[in-house]
């Protein structure tokens, strides 16, 4: 008798437990607003002034579209790993997925089927002044796949140059004999890093931590005509190249030519000179802080990085550096234009509320108060508009301590976007600059199939990641021999055939172009 | 409960497993461990066999067959991994028993109660320093420009050594810093297996007028056979898997001495963190495990050939 007594109760209470959720969602459904998450890059701040900026984002978010925001960060410990690995995980609490074709692996991640593929009439309905302003300019088709749907809204309102190059000081190179303190070729380093080394015993003349090859990507860009094709990656390798001579046909500066043996053999030079140190591979200092400590007479980085950071950053702390940008194919006017997609913002194929999130999209990227706030924080607290119009910070900011954090990265746009204080005062000139001499990327609706060569660009990461960051330190004796090597190794892997299958998908690409 | 114990006949099994109701609720966590860690992920090794594709998930993906094993042998990094891995675990593995035992012994025959605590904290100790510590301090002894040890050399008039270009030297770096990390620690088991010789031996060795050297190896090393061959057939079964924490922060990404430094974990590693490519490393894993598990079962039936109670099963 008890234990049937003790069945019915429990039959009972679990019936209750089954409906109340059920009852209570019924009767609210229409009132409570719907938790949107965006997934976004970087490290969540703690100041708490983005709980402070989203508080009050989130009244007007409920007012206009009945929704609230969070913020979901992967952050920048081990993020090539965090991000595609959440991705793979099919996390429905995720709705909005930043991304990125070039860094951010957004082609292989819609191939997985981590994104929702968005309709033009999803689109229209959900995120109409979106849709419009990216149909207007004809962009959307860079976001589409093989299968003619769109993956993502691409950040292709928002001038920025993420081409890389080397900041160094205008002082130190005038005294090394430059004129203006100006360095025009990039083997010319080689007298600025040799004045470094032999007048400022302190300094490394380029401290550099950790496997890279900038040494090597700044040369062959400067010296040859060689172009990248974006997105096809081996590890943190791109190697594929076209000319600019012959735009169709792929080929790779690893594997071609005697751009890399040149480049490789300055390497060396610089090595023997002592440019960085000798344990550069296994060091992982912050060689930026070097660089404002005046401890280092290079840093590598892109444009953005030096017209927002460095410029600032050095006159209040190294005054009188005069810094200066050379950048990658500055002497033969061989670098591109950033592409559309270098931010990018996705739906997750598994939001239980996707209609919802492109509607908060929409207004973050389209809505001056709402972008204001989410970009900038609030005004005279985390952000003052000066009297000549620019952005700054109240007295006593401290952008290390009380920064907001939000890293939009994914549908910026130039019309709310306003001059910084702390922005290198002639960084209209230099993006004119820029403007004036770079190339469109020609590639960018160019979709190249990788199911079929994922392996070998596997096996051919591998052979790369262990001679590329030799060859960048100028490890080997023989620089010739090493890359003879290398290429021997790389076409044992298979480099030709995958050559061959991305040469198809180019030929394809070609003729439904009519190129 | 009781009062049927009279019964006759073999006991059931259920009536086995209630007579060591106690023993087995302690064992459950451990079972529970396993069955999370070891035995759940199992199915999920057939992404090693697919095209993976996060929108048909683990099954639901396209079949490929072996396609993803032919990375492992085009890099042509297959035999220097599985050397690499299997050397270092060899080196440790003898080495290790090796020192773990003679310290063991010393410890026994310390007669200083003081010093005997003492030296067994101290040879402790490096087991408790986290391997990323342990990276950060070889690199500033060992570095060419502002280590230690080339600092040293600079002073005393001699010409600094480029250690992290030099791989000939990081297999013995490697050795002697797992040595330092591990010996401590490994020799407690000896030292409890000695404590737990029956004391009449020692005594009728020496009534027999045994040496300290003789009682050693006549009784002492003959009474830690047993506990050296299950600790070494242990270890064989790990011997595909490297000390991933050690390898990586003493190399990190130095290609320059991954000819002879890098171990399976390592390579997989960075495959997977610059690949993001989940199924290759998978089959490294699966490649890594079934090498693993013939080696076990090899060494087992080997030593079951020798002597039937040494074998684990």
């Amino acid at each position: 008798m008890k234990r049937r007594n003790f069945v019915r109760v429990g039959a009972a209470l679990l019936a209750i437990g089954i409906s109340m959720p059920a009852l209570t969602a019924g009767a609210f459904a229409q009132d409570a607003p719907t938790e949107i998450t965006m997934l976004t890059m970087g490290n969540k701040p703690t100041n708490g002034r983005l709980e402070a900026m989203l508080e009050k984002l989130n009244e007007l978010l409920v007012a206009k579209v009945n929704a609230k925001l969070d913020l979901f960060y992967i952050e920048w410990a081990d993020w090539q790993t965090q991000y595609n690995v959440q991705l793979l995980s099919g996390d429905d609490n995720v709705d909005l997925v930043a991304t990125a074709t070039d860094w951010l692996y957004a082609w292989e991640n819609a191939e997985k089927g981590a994104f929702l593929p968005l309709s033009p009439e999803m689109l229209q309905a959900n995120a109409p002044k979106t849709w419009a302003q990216v149909e207007a300019d004809g962009h959307w088709d860079l976001t589409k796949l093989a299968d003619g749907k769109i993956y993502f809204a691409p950040e292709d309102n928002y001038t920025q140059y993420t081409n890389h190059g080397f900041f160094y000081r205008g002082d130190w190179a005038k005294e090394a004999g430059f004129e203006n303190g100006e360095v025009t070729k990039f083997e010319d380093f080689t007298k600025y890093f040799e004045w470094v080394k032999a007048n400022k015993p302190d300094a490394y003349p380029w401290d550099v931590a950790g496997a890279n090859e900038a040494a090597l990507t700044g040369y062959i860009q400067g010296h040859t005509d060689f172009q990248t094709l974006q997105g096809i990656s081996a590890g943190n390798y791109i190697p594929f190249h076209t000319t600019a001579a012959n735009p169709f046909t792929v080929t790779s500066w690893y594997m071609e030519g005697d751009a890399l043996v040149e480049a490789a053999k300055l390497a060396k030079q610089w090595n023997d000179i002592g440019v960085w140190r000798e344990d550069a591979l296994n060091y992982d200092g912050d060689t930026r802080e070097e660089l404002y400590a005046g401890l280092s007479g290079v840093e590598q980085h892109h444009t953005q990085t030096f017209v927002n950071d460095i410029v600032n950053n050095m006159n209040t702390k190294q005054p009188g550096s005069d810094p200066k940008f050379f950048y990658w194919g500055q002497e033969n006017g061989n670098f591109f234009k950033d592409i559309f997609t270098h931010g990018a913002m996705a739906v997750s194929a598994y939001s239980k509320h996707p209609e919802k999130a492109l509607q908060v999209y929409d207004l973050i990227r389209n809505d001056k108060e709402i972008y204001d706030l989410f970009n900038f924080g609030i005004k005279d607290v985390d952000y003052v508009i000066t009297a000549d119009g620019k952005l700054g910070y109240p007295e006593g900011y401290d952008s290390s301590t009380m920064a907001l954090g939000t890293d939009y990265w994914w549908g910026r746009t130039d019309e709310f976007e306003l001059p910084r204080t702390t922005q290198a005062p002639n960084r209209a000139e230099i993006i004119a600059a820029l403007d004036a001499r770079a190339k469109d990327y020609p590639y960018s609706t160019l979709i190249v199939n990788k199911q079929n060569i994922d392996s070998t660009l596997a096996a051919m990461a591998g052979v790369l990641s262990e001679y590329i960051p030799q060859l960048q330190y100028g490890k080997f004796e023989d620089p010739a021999a090493a890359v003879a090597e290398m290429r021997q190794k790389l076409k044992d892997v298979g480099y030709e055939d995958a050559r061959a299958s991305i040469q198809a998908d180019m030929d394809a690409w070609k003729a439904a172009r009519g190129l | 409960m009781s009062g049927t114990d009279t019964a006759r006949g073999p006991k059931s099994i259920w009536r086995q497993l209630a007579d060591s109701k106690v023993l087995l609720l302690m064992c459950v966590p451990a079972i529970i461990f396993f069955i999370v860690f070891n035995y759940m992920p199992l199915p999920g090794a057939w992404i090693a066999f697919t095209n993976f594709n996060y929108r048909d998930g683990i099954f639901g993906s396209p079949f490929v067959g072996f396609k993803n094993f032919e990375f492992l042998i085009k890099s042509g990094q297959l035999w220097t991994l599985t050397r690499n891995t299997i050397l270092y675990n060899l080196a440790f593995i003898v080495l290790g028993n090796i020192l773990q035992i003679a310290i063991a012994i010393m410890l026994n025959e310390v007669r200083l109660a003081w010093f005997k605590k003492l030296s067994q904290a101290a040879m402790f100790l490096p087991f408790f320093i986290s391997s990323v510590l342990v990276g950060v301090i070889a690199f500033n002894l060992l570095n060419y420009d502002t280590g230690a040890l080339n600092a040293l050399i600079k002073q005393t008039g001699g010409d600094p050594i480029k250690i992290y270009s030099s791989a000939g030297a990081w297999p013995l770096i490697i050795i002697m810093v797992h040595l330092w990390q591990s010996t401590g620690y490994g020799s407690i088991v000896y030292f409890a297996a000695i404590m737990g010789i029956d004391r009449s031996l020692y005594e009728a060795a020496t009534v027999d007028g045994a040496s300290a050297w003789q009682r050693i190896r006549f009784v002492t090393l003959p009474s830690l056979k047993p506990t050296f061959i299950i600790l070494v057939l242990f270890a064989l079964g790990g011997i595909m898997h490297g000390n991933f924490g050690l390898f990586w922060n003493l190399v990190g990404n130095n290609a320059a001495l991954f000819q002879t430094t890098d171990i399976i974990e390592t390579s997989v590693y960075r495959m997977v963190l610059s690949q993001n490519n989940f199924t290759t490393s998978t089959a490294v894993g699966l490649y890594q495990s079934l090498f693993g598990f013939a080696l076990v079962m090899t060494a087992n039936w080997i030593v079951r050939r020798i002597n039937k109670d040494y074998a684990l099963f």
